[in-house]
């Protein structure tokens, strides 16, 4: 048995890449180390926002925002709007700036009145001195995003593996994949690994400059109503957003320990605690909320934070896709796109060469 | 009417009876016990409010996960599934 193409990782990139794939017509297996859905895509803070994404990057993310609502309810989408909040002068011309340029890349954003603020978020701190608003926030539930996909793969018949670590890849005519259940052969690869990336190519003797960042997620207790919308601040340390049970989900990209390699990272409380400070400023009634848990995931970026989507220099027939800023918004959508190049159409909106140079900013 | 099986729980070794309070009012339970347990024993289901709805919550996944039987000791807020019971404690609702 030879797949036209196997994927390694099944996360958002590999999964919606699988699901392209199939649709044009390839056999294709997705095998990751774990289960599907368990890594960054499965444990991550399930913001949607387009206040919080690079300007470059904004179109994919428009496309993704269409992707998440198409999938409704089976992934807990919620479109609420969300605000993003400056406590002071500077943070408000960081807010100007930032903003202004991502409502000219196409983004719905707007700056809002005091009064509108108020009306909308009653709950929120009287010290915000400016804040801009987006229809289109939102969230929804990463934990559901493995039980989405394998559901998907099956409608599809797509076969997936799981517990199923990639440990070699050997290449002559088609490539051979080195796995715990056994060799598997494709004429193509993608290797979707998150954060896994580096070490995942360096099979292949490629070095791809890959950095893991620890992401850190908090969840309290049940609350009582406190916010309607995704909260976050200008400078992106926090998003926050209230669950319909009540919990809230608290992150904003504060580090904690650990490698990829060791295993599941570890929550460091010298960055929760800045963090709950933050959450707690914005919406003081949080003072009396207790945390249920804060966890970690790795989230995969290289020098010059775009996307690595293309083909995996020096190898062909292996295509790499990941290292998205904002992945999980966008994950749907350019996963796509990777399905389309891999099938040799002519993606809707570019791909990012993988062996561009990252110093020289050539994006 | 035939017993099947031995009554375990005459083999049931009870640590030393002491007394605490729910609210105010004296409960019976045993030094060391759960103290989401004793409640229950005693009848006492309703341990909090919900914060949403305000409808009437308790203990329901006895593993300090589900935050629905959480009571006030000493001025803090903790789970009742995951305290021991002393002699006088005093317990009250969280809210
Ligand atoms: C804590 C946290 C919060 C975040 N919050 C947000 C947010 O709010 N909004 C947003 O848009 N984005 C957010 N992100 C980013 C987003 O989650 C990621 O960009 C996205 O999920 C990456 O998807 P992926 O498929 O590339 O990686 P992953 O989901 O990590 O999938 C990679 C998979 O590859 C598997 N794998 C690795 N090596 C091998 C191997 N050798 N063999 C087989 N399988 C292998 C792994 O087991 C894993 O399942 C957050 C990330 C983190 C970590
Ligand atoms: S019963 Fe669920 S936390 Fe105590």
């Amino acid at each position: 048995m030879i797949y036209d193409t196997a994927i390694i990782g099944g996360g958002i990139m590999g999964c919606g890449s699988a699901l392209r794939l199939a649709q044009g017509g390839q056999r294709v297996i997705v095998l990751d180390q774990g289960d599907l859905g368990q890594g960054a895509s499965g444990v991550n803070a399930g913001t949607l926002s387009l206040q919080i994404k690079r300007v470059k990057l904004m179109p994919y993310a428009l496309k993704g925002h269409a992707c998440w609502e198409a999938m409704g309810k089976a992934v807990g989408f919620a479109k609420t709007g969300g605000y993003t909040l400056a406590f002071n002068a500077r943070e408000a011309a960081l807010l100007q700036e930032r903003q202004t340029l991502k409502a000219q890349a196409g983004a719905p954003i707007e700056f809002v009145s005091n009064n509108q603020l108020r009306n909308g978020e009653p709950n929120l701190t009287q010290q915000v001195v400016s804040a801009s608003y987006c229809a289109e926030d939102g969230y929804a539930n990463a934990s559901l995003t493995g039980q989405y996909y394998l559901g998907k793969l099956r409608d599809a018949g797509i076969e997936y593996r799981e517990r199923c670590e990639v440990t070699a890849i050997e290449r002559d005519k088609n490539f051979k994949l080195t796995t715990p259940q056994g060799t598997i052969n494709a004429t193509r690869i993608l290797l979707a690994a998150g954060a896994w990336l580096k070490p995942l190519a360096a099979l292949m003797d490629v070095h791809l400059p890959v950095q893991a960042r620890v992401n850190t997620v908090t969840v309290t207790e049940r609350m009582p109503p406190l916010m309607s919308t995704v909260i976050g601040h200008a400078t992106g340390l926090l998003t926050m957003k209230q669950k319909a049970n009540g919990t809230l989900l608290i992150g904003g990209g504060w580090q904690g320990l650990g490698t990829p390699q060791e295993g599941r990272g570890r929550v460091s409380v010298d960055t929760v605690r800045p963090n709950l400070a933050l959450a707690q400023y914005a919406v003081p009634a949080l003072g009396t909320a207790r945390i249920l848990r804060s966890w970690t995931g790795f989230e995969a970026n290289v020098p010059d934070f775009y996307p690595l989507a293309g083909v995996l220099p020096g190898v062909e027939g292996a295509y790499v896709l990941g290292c998205v800023r904002g992945g999980y918004t966008i994950g749907p959508y350019i996963s796509q796109l990777m399905g389309d190049y891999i099938l040799g159409r002519e993606p809707e909106l570019p791909l990012f060469d993988p062996g561009r140079d990252f110093k020289e900013g050539t994006i | 009417m035939i017993r099947l099986v031995p009554n375990h729980a005459l083999k049931i070794v009870r640590s030393a009876p002491v007394v605490f309070t729910f609210d105010g009012q004296s409960v019976e339970g045993h030094a060391g016990e759960n103290l989401a347990g004793a409640l229950l024993r005693a009848g006492r289901l309703h341990l909090r409010n919900a914060p949403a709805n305000g409808g009437p919550r308790g203990a329901f996944c006895c593993m300090g996960l589900c935050q629905e039987c959480t009571v006030r000791i000493d001025g803090q807020v903790v789970e009742a599934c995951r305290t021991e019971v002393t002699q006088g404690l005093a317990v009250e609702r969280a809210g």
